[in-house]
């Protein structure tokens, strides 16, 4: 069960605004983003953590110790022709969403809005650096990661919250979920990511993010305006 | 000489039998005779240096097949089987690859075990008689320092570090390979260089790398290409003559330990074997410049005259500091963190850190603070202390090259901290002061420096460990401080060459205007040869001098940066008038502006000038909001700035309330919020709050998570107009209708409001809510309509 705190030495700036649903923004003041930025490079605590299972194609099965079976379409079909899967969790804690409802209880909307965006991108950063990792341990045996896939993406239903959770060993960086299948801390993550043999996997982008054209919240703030595949 | 190691262990053990899931490095004991033949096989295609069967025979990697206890007998079977392949024909290199696990901060594991777990294993591979002990395969800086470390205690044969790169040419763990270089052969390594993630081709510019960053010999262990999955199989695509191909390129990068990793058979090294036998030239001597450089995990930072000068940030320092002591003393490191971040915006290139409150233990809170800036910052470090149990800890626990601040001539300094720079690869400040006290001559200061370089180059070092200090003294105390200090720098470049390195302050103790003081001083000093300040980089004067002086000094290509930097600095506000023709409509503008400093005076001003508070209210604060909310609905604007808009608002009324403390606005309903049971998001709700706070509501606010009697509870003792109710996440959905129900039940006809993320109109609908709001101005408008007061 590898454990990575990566480092954040930067929390992108043009991610937190976007996710503040500031994209199309320019005369914004770039001081509050960067204070927010700073104060969730203090407060983030960023860890993670993942496992790697054999994949059964045809059953749509992630061979841990208790099988998984997967149902949603969604998810097979991200899955098509992996032959491993990583499954993992991230979180930067629980300071920083902490810090936001202080923020609010002072009347600092502003800078407690901008830091809940800060936090997001620190997560997703967080994620990031721990699929590298995950990427470049697939590549060691031949495989190359595809993109990262969590529960209640595009028609997967967040119900397998737990398990994921679990396969994952989202326990030893003390992540829970809740009876609502939300993870305890809020700023956190699981995702399932595929491992492609290398004939399968010419035309995938691992390090691309799901596209927002694929979502199905087309009033989200934090839309991203132009989509590649 | 070029040395030609063996090839994959693993491949070959595959190929020999070893079943999936079994412990290679058991087949040391169960099939020596195996291992030895496979060395055989190395050594007849050509291998002069054969590697043990021992990377995963460290005591964590053992754990996993039950044989953690069995560890020395698993490397010293292990030596004996190569030893019996090898007899004098080959050397043997003990092999040594990683724990499997992430050293702290970046894990779970502690540098001391992973020190001690190679320590073990390296002192069995030792004493069973290996030639070499070679690191390898390692991805992460702190885990090739843990190793190297215990290597250099468990033997003293010499010890090979090899990284293994990814694609972009760092390690996992963001190490580039002239960072690794230059730290590597600063703590002590023997030969560097990189094996295993990637072919040849991609090899290829790290080797160089290497090699020009460092003095030592340098290996390189390719893997036979990139490795495909199929059918089940790794497989490594690139033959033998294909590799061999590459041979003549790697030794003219600078390599000459070559040898195969994953996928490279006896075939391959057979093939690298003839392509250094027909290397047309021979292999040249290379060419290196020493210079003094800092490394952090990341990053290298070249110091000296050939370089742009570097400022060392001196604000993590508790002298003097009683906030900062107090927090470094509760073990709160929030302000340290801060100020680290903060200088290093304001341009800082080196961060000096002091841990030096009484009372403390200074050595576990210097290990502390090290490792949490070490992942959040990539500048180097200096460690800052007079205690060596503190120095080595942070040393310890910093994965780099750090900067000891610093080392006096006095005999107990130079005994204790020397061999910790040794030991730990880090370069050292000479402060030139001895037992005899301050040389005040720059004279003096030469001859206790040479005492000090001296004693330094005795335990090890070299002149590109060492940095000098220059002295300062206090100006105001002795006529010729400043000039004396001007003249050491001087003396240091023409006599040593080393890096000058020197706190500014010091010399305008007492005088008016210390900024001025410092900023000048430090002009003229970078002008007689220093080459990294120790200062306050967030002194406005001192950023301008170190601007133009970099300019001026040749730092700063065609002044661009300079040229940037104030070109681009906003002109000040122009003030036509000092009377605003519209007060009312500058207040609006204001709160449109979201100007949360500028709103009070205007407040005062306009009650000072007898405007009534309702006239303010509504045709200034209620209508800017009101127009803020329109550009919202429109695009024009965005939820930050409308929040940022309602913060002046309450500051705008807050600002009555106390010039007027009679005055209270009227509010325009009471409103319930509520985020729904088994929802732990709130980012929403507390938006709607402020948003509806911000414009005449009374909102009660209950919180996330909220059960529906809790709602049908309040709603009974506070009586709201509307109650609106949250609700982000699918999973929590069906607690809208049930909370609504629950009221409904109880008998009340209260209007209420429901959104969230994935809240639709039509699911409000059929949930029996009054209305549905899609975003927190939604909301506000919406409550007014429902009101009837809606303007």
């Amino acid at each position: 069960m590898p454990i990575y705190h990566p480092r954040l030495t930067t929390i992108d700036l043009d991610e937190t605004k976007r996710y503040a649903g500031l994209s199309g923004k320019t005369d914004f003041s770039a001081t509050l983003l960067s204070d927010a930025c700073t104060q969730a490079q203090l407060l983030a605590t960023p860890r993670g953590v993942w496992q790697v299972y054999a994949y059964d194609q045809d059953s749509h099965t992630i061979m841990s110790p208790s099988p998984l079976i997967l149902t949603a379409e969604a998810i097979i079909r991200h899955l098509q022709g992996a032959a491993e899967v990583a499954i993992m969790a991230a979180t930067i804690g629980i300071s920083l969403e902490q810090e936001v409802s202080n923020l609010f209880s002072k009347n600092q909307y502003t800078l407690g809005l901008l830091l809940d965006a800060a936090g997001t991108t620190a997560v997703e950063m967080t994620c990031n650096a721990v699929c590298y990792v995950i990427s470049g341990q697939a590549a060691r045996s031949g495989l190359t990661a595809g993109r990262r896939f969590s529960p209640g993406y595009g028609g997967w239903p967040i119900i397998v919250q737990p398990e994921i959770l679990q396969l994952a060993s989202g326990a030893a960086i003390d992540l829970s979920v809740t009876d609502t299948k939300m993870l305890v801390p809020r700023k956190s993550v699981t995702a399932i990511i595929g491992l492609y043999p290398y004939h399968q996997t010419l035309n995938l982008h691992h390090e691309q993010v799901l596209s927002c054209d694929k979502c199905g919240q087309p009033g989200c703030h934090a839309r991203k305006e132009t989509t590649t595949e | 000489m070029i040395h030609i190691f063996d090839g994959a262990m693993g491949t070959m053990l595959h190929q020999a039998g070893l079943a999936p899931g079994e412990c290679p490095e058991a087949w040391n004991i169960a099939h020596p005779e195996k291992i030895t033949k496979i060395h055989r096989q190395y050594i007849e295609a050509g291998a002069t240096i054969i590697e043990t069967n021992t990377f995963g025979g460290n005591r964590i990697k053992l754990a996993h097949y039950g044989l953690e206890q069995k560890t020395v007998a698993i490397n010293a079977a292990a030596v004996a089987a190569a030893r019996q392949a090898a007899g004098t024909h080959a050397q043997l290199a003990g092999s040594v690859g990683p724990t499997g696990k992430f050293i702290a901060p970046l894990g779970d594991l502690t540098f001391d075990t992973a020190y001690d777990v190679f320590f073990e294993q390296i002192s069995a591979l030792d004493q069973a008689g290996i030639d070499f002990i070679i690191i390898e395969t390692i991805i992460d800086m702190q885990e090739m320092r843990a190793a190297l470390l215990a290597a250099k205690a468990a033997t003293r044969k010499p010890i090979i570090c090899q990284l293994s790169f990814d694609a972009d040419g760092r390690t996992v763990t963001g190490t580039d390979p002239r960072t690794a270089a230059i730290t590597l052969e600063a703590m002590g390594a023997t030969i560097i260089g990189a094996n295993c993630s990637l072919g040849p081709a991609q090899l290829l510019p790290v080797i160089a790398t290497l090699a020009q960053s460092s003095s030592l010999a340098i290996s390189v262990q390719p893997n036979a290409g990139m490795p495909e999955l199929i059918n089940g199989h790794t497989v490594f695509p690139m033959k033998a003559g294909e590799m061999a191909a590459w041979i003549p390129k790697l030794v003219a990068a600078g390599a000459t330990f070559i040898g195969g990793c994953c996928g490279t058979t006896p075939a391959h090294i057979k093939a690298i074997r003839q392509a250094v036998d027909n290397l047309s030239t021979p292999v040249s001597h290379r060419p290196h410049t020493a210079c003094t450089a800092l490394t952090s995990r990341t990053r290298t930072l070249y110091l000296g005259p050939r370089f742009a000068p570097v400022i060392i940030g001196e604000r993590i320092n508790p002298t003097g500091r009683k906030a900062l002591a107090k927090d470094i003393k509760e073990g709160n490191l929030i302000t340290v963190k801060k100020e680290a971040l903060a200088q290093i915006k304001a341009g800082a290139g080196i961060l000096d850190v002091n841990m030096g409150v009484p009372g403390i233990n200074q050595a576990a809170t210097m290990k502390q603070v090290i490792e949490e800036l070490s992942v959040l910052v990539d500048a180097p470090l200096a460690i800052d202390t007079t205690d060596p149990a503190a120095l080595e800890a942070g040393l310890r626990a910093y994965p780099g090259r750090a900067l000891i601040n610093s080392v006096t001539a006095e005999a107990e300094r130079l005994e204790s901290f020397l061999p910790l720079a040794k030991k730990y690869g880090a370069t050292v400040l000479c402060l030139p002061l001895s037992d005899g006290g301050v040389p005040t001559t720059a004279a003096e200061r030469i001859k206790v420096a040479k005492q000090i370089i001296d004693v330094a180059v005795e335990h090890g070092l070299n002149r590109q460990d060492l940095l000098l200090d220059a002295l300062v003294m206090t100006v105001a105390t002795d006529a010729r401080a400043a000039a004396e200090t001007l003249l050491t720098l001087k003396l240091y470049r023409e006599h040593f060459g080393c890096p000058a390195v020197m706190g500014l302050s010091n010399v305008s103790f007492g005088l008016p205007r210390r900024d001025l003081m410092n900023a000048s001083f430090c002009a003229m000093a970078l002008a007689s040869g220093l080459d990294a300040p120790i200062l306050n980089p967030f002194d406005p004067l001192m950023q301008d001098i170190w601007s133009a002086a970099s300019a001026l000094s040749g730092h700063d290509s065609q002044a661009i940066a300079y040229s940037r930097k104030y070109v681009e600095q906003p002109a000040p506000p122009v003030t036509v008038s000092n009377t605003p023709p519209d007060l009312l409509m500058q207040i609006r503008q204001t709160v449109i502006n979201g100007e949360t400093t500028g709103v009070a005076p205007l407040i005062r001003q306009a009650l000072a000038e007898n405007y009534p508070p309702l006239t303010i209210t509504d045709q200034a604060l209620t209508a800017a909001m009101n127009e803020v909310g329109l550009a919202f609905g429109q695009g024009r604007c965005f939820l930050p700035q409308v929040l940022l808009s309602a913060e002046t608002m309450r500051i705008a009324f807050n600002t009555i309330k106390e010039v007027l403390p009679a005055h209270t606005t009227q509010s325009l309903g009471t409103v319930l919020l509520a985020t729904v049971k088994g929802d732990i998001h709130d980012l929403g709700k507390n938006i709607v709050a402020a948003l509806m706070e911000n414009n005449g509501f009374t909102v009660i606010d209950l919180g996330k998570d909220v059960a529906p009697a809790a709602i049908v509870a309040a709603t009974k003792e506070y009586r709201p107009h509307i109650i609106g109710l949250c609700a982000l996440m699918t999973t929590t959905l069906p607690q809208v209708d049930i909370t609504i129900n629950a009221l409904k039940a109880a008998g009340f006809t209260v209007k209420t409001i429901v959104g969230g993320a994935v809240l639709t109109e039509s699911y409000a609908l059929q949930a029996g809510a009054d209305a549905y709001a899609a975003n927190g101005v939604a909301a506000v408008n919406i409550a007014k309509q429902l009101l009837g007061s809606s303007n």
